[in-house]
């Protein structure tokens, strides 16, 4: 293509776009206009007036709607961080019994696999919560000493609580997760070639050792980018909070959405949530990555 | 003469009632070199693996080093025989996350409980005998495919072992990078290391073996001297596969 | 024959015995599994069979299917949702004559017109608002217009990002980047809410639609990245063939690239519509009464309450059952796509 033709074809472009983009932006600010809303943030740092069942930061009626997102928005961090560990841990152990050599646990491991990914996250984070945890009657207390109790309130261990809200997506978001990080781990051990195996099994190393020495350094290179996805994904998923009645940042945003009708204003929070979610994921999962190259010196 | 390896009748089937090993019975003496030839999926390369117990059989009976082992394919056993014979594969198979020294001493320190120290100190011995040991400190995508498989010949080699075998060792190589491999390998036959070797090289076989085993469709089709074998092979089968290597 | 069979039945017999029971470590847990599976597989059988109350489903099953539809004209949903079914038992089991494949593929875009005749009426059916449907239909139908409308928008994007114009590529990359990094409840919400402020006054559109619009906005942007992935997996001589052989540069992105890149990114693609059929349960909270949100009112209904394990069984078995047909059939497609272009 001929630079003239490029530029002629990008100013085309440019104009169809930005005149589609103002036609909708006009209609907008007609219809706005007309429901007497307007565009504008200050209503950010007025009284929320409504209580937040969970806040790890003190959170009264009277505080401002920004405090109540930010709230909001640690309490997703909480659930993410705390379901993303637990989703690991469950997902390796799967992963490796997919991947391992005992065909009984393999299958097991390929059934729970398809049960939890092909039905879908909403229902199963209702089955937890429903059937989970309000299904628990109040008087049904699993008590060992006062230290531990389960009930349809949630858990409470040594003075601290979790509701079951918390408990319920927190359980929900492991489980399926865990799914989809069997099979990444999975495919990265199975990426390894067949003559790594072979090779420290020649050299008498032990299974156990063979796998952690040798099979495991290279899988990891494969299995973070994998890891990575799947934590954000995580972090996408943690929005249906509202199902259960977790008060996330979606959450926190739907109730001021029905309050002040911002929807936009609303929008443009929830986008910049979660840009600074998904930046601490990837960012941390960079270091991490980091580390493990560092030890890896070859190409 | 002390036999190192024994195999008696060794049979093993894949599904669909194709034998990849049929009967095979073999010796090897102690200080000898079988070299094992045959065309491509005549089931050489499966039997020299279950010298060491990377493949299983169905039937007949193996005695390496005086350890017994049966078509149970019992695990600690395999374990015992592994610490002692050593394997190079047509893939080099190097640990690419190890430095070439890394390499070499994993199975020392780990397997056989040596420290640290020792096992670097017999590794760069190991690498000078290889004429390699400038390279001790790289990583093995930074060494040609020779450079690789004498690393991993001395890799074989750091546990002492009292057999060696070869898996087509110089298959993977360039043509000009082949006679470096073959050369170690000859140094360590006149050492006097046990050693059964799979390969299509024929002067390499005619100097180095002490016997030559032909195999086709997983039979022996014949055992017999090099001189024998090379200038006036008693089966028919044996000199048409002669012939065909000669043309190439 | 049989002889080869059971000696190959006593290998695996074999092996069986080697991987669960090679060692005390591999016995034991073998043993423990065993132990759980027969206890767990034997209470839930019980329950299935004896405690369970299937009332809750057998006496709604008109509801899951066609949600609040006139029962007058439920046969005009059950037409649709029957003759995809046979359409997939053809397309899997039917004769491999060719002309009959390749009318396959018309055949399943003409069940989207179909559906939405039978669903909206019209030319001689009596018209039936958007409003009444739901239950699996809806699901359905959700799932289709959505995969059918982001795949093109999937493939402009994926052109757009890959082409030359740096205008071009940074408005299709951030389009991409950000309705990847937002969360599809959000996307789902604020489409219901947002899409009518942006109409001009006195054009609705109405919530089966938004939902699909908002849907297609989402789910174009992982479709754009994956057929951007079978984009590049094209090596470099397949461009350069086909520049030697004198086609510009409309004809090799027509003729040359999207076939292949499609072809690659299959997997991935059909993995998107099982995820998106997935995923339209979402609209059970966004005010949709699809086949959770007929789940959640048969709930809310003094009748029914509290049984929410056997509705929650019955509607993950019916969600998992649809998705194996679409994976098989997923799968049944790229083994076709890999031995001829007939679909294509």
């Amino acid at each position: 293509m001929k630079i003239n033709q490029k530029i002629f074809l990008q100013l085309g472009i440019f104009i169809i776009f930005f005149g589609l983009m103002g036609i909708l932006i006009n209609n907008l600010t007609v219809n706005l206009a007309r429901t007497g809303i307007g565009f504008n943030f200050s209503w950010l740092f007025k009284p929320a007036s409504f209580a937040l069942a969970e806040h790890p930061l003190p959170f009264t009626s009277s505080d401002s709607y920004a405090w109540a997102l930010f709230i909001g928005w640690l309490n997703s961090l909480k659930v993410i961080v705390s379901s993303l560990i637990l989703a690991t841990l469950l997902g390796a152990l799967i992963g490796f019994a997919r991947a391992g050599k005992n065909s009984l646990l393999g299958f097991i491991s390929a059934a729970y696999i398809t049960i939890i990914r092909q039905t879908p996250l909403l229902l199963q984070l209702m089955f937890w919560y429903f059937v989970g945890f309000l299904g628990l009657k109040d008087n049904m207390f699993i008590q060992l000493k006062n230290i531990f109790s389960v009930s349809n309130q949630g858990i409470e261990f040594s003075g601290l609580t979790f509701s079951s809200e918390f408990l319920a997506l927190l359980l929900g978001l492991s489980i399926f997760t865990s799914a989809f990080i069997a099979e990444v781990i999975r495919g990265g051990i199975l990426s390894v070639s067949r003559g790594q195996w072979e090779a420290f099994r020649s050299l008498g190393l032990s299974e156990r050792k063979g796998f952690i020495r040798i099979i495991l350094p290279q899988a990891l290179p494969a299995i973070i980018p994998g890891l990575t996805s799947q934590y954000l994904n995580l972090a996408k998923n943690s929005t249906l909070a509202i199902a259960v009645g977790y008060s996330d940042i979606y959450a926190i945003n739907d109730t001021i959405i029905n309050q002040t009708g911002r929807a936009i204003e609303c929008f443009i929070v929830l986008l910049v949530s979660f840009l600074l979610l998904n930046l601490l994921i990837t960012n941390t999962m960079e270091i991490f990555n980091k580390l493990i190259l560092k030890s890896r010196k070859y190409s | 003469m002390e036999p190192i390896v024994i195999a008696k009748n060794l049979t093993k089937s894949y599904t669909k009632g194709l034998r990849a090993l049929d009967n095979v019975s073999l010796t090897v003496d102690r200080g000898k070199v079988l070299v094992v030839m045959g065309p491509s999926g005549s089931g050489k390369s499966t039997l020299i693996r279950t010298f060491n117990g990377l493949e299983t059989f169905d039937k007949g009976e193996l005695n390496i080093l005086g350890i017994r082992v049966d078509s149970s394919h019992d695990e600690k056993r395999i374990q015992k025989i592994r610490k002692r014979v050593g394997m190079v594969f047509q893939q080099f198979n190097l640990f690419p996350h190890l430095s070439i020294l890394e390499n070499i001493t994993l199975a020392p320190v780990h397997v056989q409980k040596r420290r640290q120290a020792e096992a670097d100190e017999y590794g760069m011995y190991l690498l000078s005998q290889m004429g390699i040991d400038s390279h001790a400190y790289k990583y093995p995508s930074q060494l040609s495919g020779g450079e690789q498989q004498r690393v991993a010949i001395a890799r074989a080699l750091a546990l002492k072992p009292e057999l060696l075998l070869f898996d087509e060792p110089t298959s993977a190589l360039d043509p000009e990078r082949i006679n470096e491999v073959l050369d170690a390998i000859r140094k360590l036959a006149e050492q006097g290391m046990t050693m059964v070797v799979v390969t299509h090289e024929i002067s390499f076989a005619k100097d180095v073996s002490d016997q030559v085993l032909f195999m086709d469709s997983g039979k022996v089709i014949e055992t017999s001297h090099p001189d024998i074998f090379f200038s006036n092979a008693k089966h028919e089968r044996s000199r048409k596969f002669l012939n065909q290597l000669d043309k190439h | 024959m049989s002889k080869i069979n059971i000696y190959s039945l006593i290998i695996h017999f074999k092996n069986l015995k080697k991987t669960l029971f090679s060692n005390l470590f591999n016995t034991t847990i073998s043993f423990l599994i065993i132990v759980l599976i027969s206890v767990a597989l034997s209470n839930i059988f019980v329950w299935l069979i004896f405690n369970a109350n299937w009332k809750v489903v057998t006496s709604n099953l008109p509801l899951y299917a066609f949600g609040s539809f006139p029962a007058n004209a439920r046969w005009r949903p059950a037409t649709w949702i029957i003759s995809l079914l046979l359409l997939s038992i053809f397309t899997l089991c039917g004769p491999k004559w060719k002309w009959l494949q390749k009318n396959l593929l018309v055949a399943w875009i003409g069940t989207i017109p179909l559906g939405l005749y039978l669903l909206y009426g019209g030319f001689g059916l009596s018209p039936i608002m958007s409003r009444h449907w739901g239950g699996l239909t809806l699901t359905i139908l959700l799932t289709v217009c959505s995969s059918i409308l982001s795949l093109p928008f999937g493939i402009i994007l994926a052109l757009c990002r890959q082409s030359s114009l740096p205008l071009i590529k940074k408005l299709s990359s951030t389009y991409i980047d950000v309705m990847r990094s937002v969360p599809l409840i959000a996307v789902l919400f604020f489409g219901q809410l947002l899409i009518p402020l942006f109409l001009p006054i006195g054009i609705e559109i109405d919530r089966v639609w938004r939902a699909i619009f908002a849907f297609t906005l989402f789910v174009s942007a992982y479709i754009a990245e994956d057929i951007r992935g079978g984009l590049q997996s094209i090596p470099y001589t397949q461009i350069e063939a086909a520049k030697s052989l004198g086609l510009n540069q409309y004809q090799i992105i027509q003729f040359v690239l999207i076939p292949q890149a499609l072809r690659i990114a299959l997997p991935a693609l059909t993995n998107q519509s099982i995820g998106l059929f997935q995923n339209t349960s979402l609209m059970a909270i966004l005010g949709l009464v699809e086949l959770l949100g007929v789940g959640r009112s048969i709930l809310a209904n003094p009748e029914f309450i509290g049984q929410y394990i056997e509705v929650y069984v019955w509607l993950a078995s019916v969600y998992w059952m649809a998705c194996t047909i679409m994976a098989i059939l997923a799968r049944h497609l790229e083994q076709r796509m890999s031995i001829n272009q007939a679909y294509f």
